[in-house]
C-alpha cells in the first residue's frame, strides 16, 4: 500500500485555512495528526488532492482554563501532550482514561483530540484495500445501495470507534466549529448522526477548532474493553458522569455513533449508586441500544457487554463517590 | 540445568551466533536484495470465489510506459502447483485472490497502474462457501477427479476397534472445530527472481527447505535441479508455512524471463493473507472407550479439513493426524477417517506442526473430558495411560527414549496441581495438555538425508556448511555447538555458511522438526571426519594412538598422560603446513535407517492457569508450567526460548486468532483486525527440561521445534473448561464464545 500524491498546505491563519478548504473544485480535506486519514488514503477510501494542516494554527495546541473553571482545549492538541496537563488528568479522569485507551503510544503521539472526535466510522467490508473491495458490490459507504453487515438494512452500519467521544459527551463537553461564516458551539453529543456514512453533523467547510469542558463537578469514569492490551479497537467502551443531580452514560464502539443511555442515567439520578439501582440501570441499558450489528463481534455479545459495562462504570462511580472525590 | 559436566559446548547456553547482527539490523533479508535493473512485480487477483475467465486484455497495460512484462495463463502453460492448481488458470478460478496475471514495471506505482489497465471478463459461477455446501448432494464439483468434492480421503483401522468399543466400560463422543488462521510471519512473503540466463534461475526468498523449492521450480521450468539456485539469506519465521513454493515464486521468475531483468514480488498487507495459506477450518469428531480402571483402549477419529480451492500437499495433515491417535497412549485399537474437502475458500495448507497443534486442541480436550467422566484427576489419568520408553505403537513407531511420565509428574508438582485443584476459586481454572512430536520423519523421499561439510582453517577456526535454514529457531547456533563439541573448540570459533543451493550440502529442510536430529547427526559425523584428519597429525607428533586423544577447550590431550598436550590450532596448522599439505575438510551425512516415520520422539506436558472475566468473556493466561523431554538440551537458553515462543503462539491461537471468512474472503486481513496478542499478554512461564538422552540423537538430542505448542492450546482449553464449568469446543476461545456459555451457567459466576 502506498500513499497517493497530494498537496500539503500549512495555512498561517485559521481564515486562510478556511478559505483553502472552501475553494471549489479543489478536493481539499483537513488533516490534524493524520493517524487515521493517511491510512484511509492508502486504502483509497478517501482521495483528497489537498490537505490543509491545522495543527500549527495559532491556539490549536493551547490548553487554557476558563474564568468559570472550565477548560478549553485546542483541537490540534496531541493526545500524549494532554496527559501532561494536570487539569485534564486531575479534573476529568474519564477523558484522561479515554485518551490513554486510544491506539498505541505512537498513535497518541501523532493523534489529536479534535482528530479523535472526527474519527471516521469503520467497517471490515470497507476499510480494506481497493483490490479487496473489488470482490464485493459497492455498499452505502462506497456509493452503493446496500450494507454488507446487515443485508436488509437501509443504512450503513459502520462503527464509530472514537474513544474520547463517549468521555466528552458524558462530561458535557462542547466544541467550537469555525467556518467562513463565523463560529458555532455544539454539544459533543450533537456532533454525530446514527449513520455510518453521514456520521458527523459538521457542515462542509467547517473546522473543529476547540473543545470546551464545563467546570469539573461530580465523578467521572471511562472503561474500554478490548481483547488485547493496546493497539486494539474496543469491543466496547463506556463513559459515565454523575454529580448527584444529573447523570450521563455513553457507550462507544457499539454502533455508528456514541450511544447515550438516558433510561439508565435516569434510574441513577432517581436512585443513586446503590447495588439495586446499578443492577436496574444495567438492565435498562439494553432498551437504549436499538439495533446492534454483527460487525467485529456478535450482537448478542455486544448486548451482554453493554450491560456489564454499565454495571462496571456505575460501580466505579460509586467507589469514587464513596472515596469522597 | 542438567548437563553432563564433561561437555564443553553441548548443554551450555550459547547466545545466537547471529544475535548481534539481528538486533543491530545488519542481518539481510530478501527484501534487502536490490539488483541492478530490478523491476517491481505485482499480481492481478481474481475478485470472485468461483468464476470462469471469459476474456483478458492486457494491451493497455503493456502499452503503459515503464511496464516491462505482463504474464497471463498462456505464459504459464504447464506449470502446476500441487496436484490440481495451474499457476495461472486459463479458465476456471476457484478462490478470491487467485492469481490471474502479473506485471513487472520499473516502479511500484507503475505496476499498480498497469494492473488497473488489465481488463478481465469473468462469469461468476455458483460457489461452495463451506464444507457443508461442498458435501451437500448435488453440489457443483470443483475438480472432476475429486468426487463429491472430497480431494483426499484416508480411512484405516488398527487393531479391532469394533471389538474394543464393545468391550469398553465407558464410551464418550465429542465434536470440536478449529477455525482458519494465518501464520503472521515477521517477514512478509517475498521473492526476487533472476531468470535473465535461460539456463539458470536464481531466486532469493525465505524458505524452510531450499531443496524442495529448488526441485519445484526446476520441475516447473523444466530445468535440471542444478539450473535453479535458491538463496535464503534469513527467514523471518516458518511455522510450517514456508515448506513449499507459492505462485509468487513462479510469477517472479516468469516476469524475469520475459522482461530480461530481475523481478521482486513482495506481498502487500492483505495479499499476505492470500499468499500465506495457513490452516483452514477443521471439524473433529472423537469417540473413545476406556475400561473399568480408566485405561484408554480405543480411539475413533473422524476429521473434515477445508482444503479450499486446490490441493497442494495437504494430505500430509491427514497422514500426520492419523499417526498421532496412538502416539500418547498404548491403546488396543484405532479407527481413523480424514477427508480433505474442496470449497471456494483459500487453498489452506497448515499452521504449526502440520496441523497437529490444532488437532491436539481437540484431542486433548476430549481425553480430559473422558477422565472427568470417570471422576479421575486428568493428571492421574495421563500417568495411568501415558506411553513409556520401549513402547511400540500400533503403527510400529518405537520409542527408544521417552520422558513423558516424568514430564507429567514434574509439571504437576511444580505447578502445585493437586493443591490448586482442591482450592478451586470461581472463574479460575487449571488444565493440563500432553504431547508427543516426531524428530524428523521419512516419507517425502526415499531418504530423509541431511549432509554437512566442515573446513578447518590453519588458524584453528572452522566453517560449517549446512543446507538447513535458520528461520528464527537458532538451528545454526545449535549446529555450531555440536561441531564445537566434537572438535573441542568454542561455538564462536565456528562460522555457519548456509542459504545458497550452489554451495550448501543437501538437506531436506527445516520441517517435521528434523533439524537438530538429522542435520545435527550429519554435522556430528562431518566433525568426526575432520577430527580424524587432525588426530592423525596430533597422534604422530605426540607419539600416541589417535584413539587416545581427547579434544576439548581448544586443546588436544592424551588420556592418562597429562604432560602430552597440543593446541588444536597447532595441530590443524601442522596438518596443512607439511610435506603432504593436507587441508582439513570433514564431510558427513545422516539418514534415518527406517523405511518411514521417525527415529525419535520428544514428549511434553504443560499446565496452564487461567482466569476468566465474567463480564467480558476475556480469558487471561496467568501462568504456564512446561516440562519437555528434549532428549538433551544442546543449547538450554534456546530450548527455553523455543518453549516460550510456542507457549505464546499456542496461547495466541487458542484465544485470539481467527481469519473471519465471508464468501471466501478474509474479513480481517491485517495485523490490526486479525488479533494476535502482544508481549503484554505473555504469561509467566516455568520451564522444566527433561533429558531422556535418546540413543540415536546427536549427544542424545531430540526436537523442540513443535513439541511445546501441541501441549499449549489443549492445556489452556482445559483450564478454561475448569474455570467456566464446560469446554469451549471451538477455537479460538474468543470472548463471545466464553460469554455465551457463562450466560447460561449462572452457577459459575
Amino acid at each position: 500500500m502506498q500513499l497517493p500524491s497530494f498537496e500539503y498546505l500549512r495555512p498561517a491563519t485559521l481564515r486562510e485555512g478556511l478559505d483553502w478548504l472552501s475553494e471549489p473544485g479543489t478536493d481539499t480535506a483537513v488533516v490534524a495528526g493524520g493517524s487515521d486519514l493517511l491510512v484511509n488514503m492508502k486504502l483509497g477510501l478517501v482521495t483528497p488532492k489537498r490537505l490543509v494542516s491545522i495543527c500549527d494554527l495559532p491556539g490549536m495546541q493551547d490548553v487554557t482554563e476558563d474564568a468559570d473553571g472550565g477548560l478549553r482545549i485546542g483541537a490540534g492538541c496531541k493526545l500524549t501532550d494532554l496527559l501532561q496537563h494536570e487539569t485534564v488528568t486531575g479534573n476529568y479522569p474519564a477523558l484522561a482514561d479515554a485518551i490513554r485507551a486510544v491506539g498505541s503510544q505512537h498513535v497518541r503521539n501523532m493523534g489529536t483530540l479534535g482528530g479523535n472526535l472526527c474519527l471516521p466510522t469503520r467497517c471490515w467490508y470497507t476499510n480494506q484495500s481497493e483490490q479487496w473491495r473489488e470482490s464485493r458490490q459497492p455498499c452505502f459507504k462506497t456509493d452503493g445501495e446496500l450494507c454488507h453487515v446487515i443485508k436488509s438494512s437501509a443504512r450503513c452500519h459502520s462503527l464509530n470507534s472514537s474513544d474520547t467521544a463517549p468521555a466528552l459527551i458524558a462530561l458535557g463537553a462542547s466544541v467550537t466549529l469555525a467556518s467562513r461564516d463565523g463560529t458555532r458551539e455544539l454539544p459533543v453529543a450533537d456532533l454525530y448522526f446514527d449513520d455510518g456514512v453521514d456520521y458527523m453533523t459538521m457542515r462542509p467547510g467547517e473546522i473543529l477548532t476547540e473543545i470546551h469542558l464545563p467546570p469539573p463537578t461530580g465523578v467521572s469514569a471511562f472503561i474500554k474493553v478490548a481483547q488485547r492490551n493496546g493497539l486494539d479497537y474496543a469491543a466496547g467502551t463506556i463513559a459515565g458522569w454523575f454529580d448527584g443531580a444529573a447523570a450521563r452514560l455513553v457507550l462507544g464502539s457499539i454502533g455508528s455513533h456514541p450511544v447515550s443511555l438516558p433510561k439508565a442515567a435516569d434510574l441513577v439520578v432517581a436512585g443513586g449508586l446503590g447495588t439495586k439501582t446499578i443492577d436496574a440501570a444495567a438492565d435498562a441499558a439494553r432498551a437504549d441500544l436499538g439495533e446492534v450489528s454483527n460487525l467485529f463481534s456478535p450482537p448478542g455479545y455486544k448486548r451482554r457487554l453493554a450491560r456489564s459495562l454499565v454495571r462496571r462504570v456505575l460501580e466505579q462511580l460509586a467507589d469514587l463517590q464513596g472515596g469522597g472525590k | 540445568m542438567p548437563r553432563r559436566p564433561d561437555f564443553s559446548a553441548v548443554g551450555h547456553s550459547q547466545p545466537r551466533l547471529d544475535g548481534t547482527d539481528k538486533v543491530t539490523g545488519r542481518s539481510l533479508f530478501t527484501d534487502d536484495v536490490v539488483l541492478p535493473g530490478m523491476l517491481c512485480g505485482r499480481v492481478l487477483r481474481c475478485p470472485l470465489p468461483r468464476a470462469r475467465l471469459l476474456n483478458i486484455d492486457t494491451s493497455r497495460a503493456e502499452a503503459l510506459p515503464g511496464v516491462k512484462a505482463v504474464v497471463t495463463a498462456q505464459d504459464a502453460a504447464g506449470i502446476w502447483l500441487g496436484i490440481n492448481q495451474p499457476l495461472l488458470s486459463p479458465e476456471i478460478l476457484n478462490h478470491v485472490g487467485q492469481e490471474v496475471a502479473a506485471v513487472a514495471a520499473t516502479d511500484e506505482d507503475t505496476a499498480r497502474e498497469a494492473l488497473k489497465l488489465i481488463r478481465v471478463d469473468y462469469e461468476p459461477l455458483p460457489e461452495l462457501k463451506d464444507m457443508k455446501a461442498a458435501l451437500a448432494p448435488g453440489a457443483p464439483l470443483l475438480h472432476a477427479k475429486a468426487k463429491g468434492n472430497i480431494a483426499w480421503e484416508q480411512a484405516d483401522d488398527h487393531g479391532d476397534p469394533d471389538a474394543a468399543f464393545a468391550a469398553a466400560h465407558h464410551v464418550r463422543t465429542d465434536h470440536y472445530v478449529t477455525n482458519p488462521t494465518h501464520n503472521c510471519y515477521a517477514e512478509f512473503h517475498v521473492a526476487v527472481a533472476d531468470f535473465t540466463r535461460s539456463d539458470k534461475l536464481t531466486v532469493w526468498t525465505p524458505t524452510q527447505s531450499a531443496l524442495l523449492f529448488q526441485k519445484s521450480l526446476a520441475a516447473g521450468f523444466k530445468l535440471p535441479d542444478s539450473g535453479v539456485r535458491i538463496m535464503c539469506l534469513n527467514s523471518g519465521g516458518g511455522f510450517t508455512g514456508r515448506t513449499a513454493t507459492r505462485p509468487h515464486h513462479f510469477l517472479a521468475a516468469l516476469l524475469s524471463r520475459k522482461s530480461g531483468r530481475p523481478v521482486k514480488i513482495r506481498a502487500t498487507g492483505d495479499e499476505e493473507f492470500i499468499m500465506c495459506r495457513a490452516g483452514g477450518r477443521v471439524e473433529y469428531r472423537f469417540r473413545s472407550g476406556v475400561d473399568r480402571d480408566g485405561r484408554l483402549k480405543v480411539v475413533d477419529a473422524d476429521l473434515l479439513f477445508d482444503t479450499g480451492g486446490y490441493v497442494e500437499s495437504q494430505m500430509i495433515v491427514i497422514l500426520l493426524t492419523s499417526s498421532y491417535l496412538d502416539a500418547l497412549y498404548p491403546v488396543e485399537a484405532t479407527r481413523y477417517r480424514g477427508r480433505l474437502v474442496h470449497t471456494n475458500n483459500l487453498p489452506y495448507y497448515f499452521h504449526h506442526g502440520g496441523g497437529l497443534a490444532q488437532f491436539q486442541f481437540a484431542f486433548g480436550q476430549h481425553v480430559n473430558s473422558l477422565a472427568l467422566d470417570l471422576g479421575m484427576d486428568p493428571v492421574d489419568f495421563h500417568l495411568l495411560n501415558a506411553v513409556e520408553k520401549g513402547h511400540t505403537t500400533l503403527r510400529g513407531t518405537h520409542y527408544a527414549s521417552c520422558g513423558l511420565k516424568e514430564c507429567i509428574r514434574k509439571t504437576a508438582r511444580q505447578a502445585g496441581w493437586k493443591q490448586k485443584r482442591r482450592r478451586k476459586e470461581p472463574l479460575k481454572g487449571i488444565g493440563i495438555g500432553i504431547g508427543a512430536m516426531a524428530s524428523g520423519a521419512k516419507g517425502l523421499f526415499k531418504h530423509d538425508t541431511s549432509a554437512a561439510f566442515i573446513k578447518v582453517g590453519d588458524d584453528g577456526k572452522a566453517t560449517l556448511f549446512v543446507g538447513l535454514p535458520d528461520m528464527g529457531q537458532s538451528s545454526h547456533t545449535a549446529m555450531a555447538i555440536i561441531a564445537a563439541e566434537v572438535l573441542g573448540i568454542a561455538p564462536t570459533d565456528i562460522t555457519v555458511a548456509s542459504g545458497d543451493t550452489d554451495l550448501d550440502p543437501l538437506d531436506v529442510g527445516a520441517f517435521t522438526q528434523r533439524g537438530t536430529f538429522n542435520t545435527g547427526n550429519a554435522v556430528k559425523n562431518a566433525s568426526l571426519d575432520a577430527r580424524k584428519q587432525i588426530a592423525k597429525t596430533a597422534a604422530a607428533e605426540l607419539g600416541v594412538r589417535p584413539s587416545q586423544l581427547k579434544f576439548s577447550h581448544g586443546q588436544i590431550t592424551v588420556k592418562n598422560q597429562p604432560d602430552k598436550v597440543m593446541p588444536f590450532a597447532k595441530a590443524v596448522f601442522n596438518t596443512l603446513h607439511s610435506q603432504e599439505g593436507r587441508f582439513v575438510m570433514g564431510r558427513g551425512f545422516y539418514n534415518s535407517p527406517l523405511e518411514s516415520g521417525s527415529m525419535a520422539y520428544s514428549f511434553g506436558a504443560q499446565i496452564a492457569e487461567v482466569s476468566v472475566d465474567p463480564d467480558t468473556g476475556v480469558v487471561t493466561v496467568e501462568k504456564v508450567t512446561a516440562a519437555h523431554d528434549v532428549g538433551r538440551a544442546i543449547n538450554p537458553r534456546i530450548v527455553e526460548g523455543q518453549i516460550d515462543g510456542q507457549i505464546f503462539s499456542g496461547m495466541s491461537q487458542a484465544l485470539f486468532e481467527e481469519c473471519v471468512m465471508d464468501d471466501g474472503q478474509v474479513l480481517n486481513p491485517s495485523r490490526l483486525d486479525y488479533k494476535m496478542p502482544r508481549a503484554w499478554e505473555m504469561p509467566e512461564v516455568e520451564h522444566i527440561i527433561v533429558e531422556s538422552v535418546d540413543p540415536h540423537g546427536p549427544f542424545g538430542a531430540k526436537e523442540v521445534g513443535e513439541g511445546p505448542i501441541v501441549c499449549t492450546m489443549q492445556a489452556i482449553a482445559n483450564a478454561v473448561a475448569d474455570a467456566i464449568g464446560e469446554p469451549v469446543t471451538e477455537m479460538p476461545i474468543a470472548p463471545w464464545r466464553v460469554l455465551k456459555i457463562l450466560g447460561r451457567r449462572k452457577d459459575v459466576a
